[in-house]
């Protein structure tokens, strides 16, 4: 562990702190409204953290479906993470299984968008990938159980707070684009998710996506090889 | 804690960590081959695309609706991060813009 790395990851999470803490208080206060202890937010972000399937699991509690139900839902609406722990993967060649336990146990949309936006940060660097996930997580739990300890304290739909993590989003797409064949990807991925996500139920279109664009992205590259 | 959260918790909490962990114990031990290296490192602008364009036509209840909102919102934020590759200053510029038109719209 390297302490100069791990508050260089750190710093790295503010942008998602700031779209972390409104979501997580968003979460806290339903999961409060369907009945669940501050506790019970909170154990839920600590040891889930994956808010999407979170937000799911709630709306499901409050009508009374069990927990296996459940269970599978989040498996599915989880195993895009496959595509981010595999590119991930590439930058922590022969780390200790508790290493790569820790970082993958944290693994979400956002931290692996920030890493992916400037690889060199992570590569070899388990401690820097630590503290942004680290950082994030925090933020994740304490909006979590600070929603459901204080309720509707602001309300998440005001101050331009649903565009926050979007906003995270674009500028990280945009920093991805780094020659012409990321911008056809790009719009490859752009029109099959729109149109997976039109087809398909759940969340599918994402992974669907992920695979079948790095695909094009494969054949563009080898296309272009091929001509010089 | 009610023993049936505890259930769901624990339960979510594996099948979660399953396809986070999986790849990592495998692929950082096992010689890669070129081919998917190169459509590994497609795999961020992928996914980044296919959560980004879907939330400007789909509306909260996953109908097909053009967001207009969250389109005029998206569109300065996309070429302020062209410019300026800040995330923090994309964030915040992106909350002011929509919360802006939201006077407005």
């Amino acid at each position: 562990m390297s302490d100069g790395q791990f508050r260089d990851g750190a710093k790295a999470a503010l942008p998602i702190v700031l779209g972390y803490l409104p979501v997580g208080i968003a979460f806290g206060v339903l999961a409060r409204k369907a009945g669940l202890t501050p506790f019970e937010a909170g154990s839920m972000s600590i040891l889930v953290y994956a808010g999407a399937s979170q937000f799911l699991a709630i709306e499901m509690i409050s009508k009374s479906i069990s927990w296996f139900p459940i269970v599978i839902a989040t498996f599915f609406i989880n195993l895009r993470h496959l595509l981010m722990s595999s590119t991930l993967s590439l930058h922590f060649k022969g780390h200790r299984l508790r290493t790569l336990g820790l970082l993958s146990a944290q693994l979400t949309d956002e931290s692996f968008a920030v890493a992916m936006s400037n690889p060199s940060n992570i590569s070899n660097r388990p401690s820097f990938l630590f503290g942004l996930q680290m950082i994030s997580q925090t933020a994740w739990v304490a909006g979590s159980v600070g929603g459901a300890l204080f309720g509707k304290l602001i309300d998440h739909k005001e101050y331009g707070i649903p565009f926050a993590l979007f906003s995270l989003f674009i500028c990280l797409l945009v920093i991805q684009i780094k020659k012409v064949h990321h911008l056809w990807v790009m719009v490859i991925a752009g029109i099959f998710s729109i149109v997976f996500k039109w087809a398909l139920p759940g969340n599918w279109y994402i992974l669907l996506t992920g695979i079948l664009a790095s695909g094009i992205g494969i054949a563009l590259e080898m296309a272009g090889r091929d001509k010089r | 804690m009610r023993d049936s959260i505890l259930i769901l918790i624990l339960g979510m909490g594996i099948v979660t960590f399953i396809p986070r962990f999986l790849p990592m114990v495998f692929l950082t031990r096992w010689v890669i081959p070129e081919r998917l290296k190169m459509g590994l490192g497609y795999i961020p602008i992928a996914i980044l695309s296919a959560i980004v364009f879907p939330i400007l036509f789909f509306n909260e209840g996953g109908k097909v609706e053009i967001q207009p909102h969250y389109l005029l919102s998206a569109i300065p934020v996309f070429i302020f991060s062209w410019k300026v590759k800040s995330l923090w200053a994309s964030v915040i510029l992106g909350m002011l813009v929509y919360w802006g038109l939201g006077f407005v719209l």
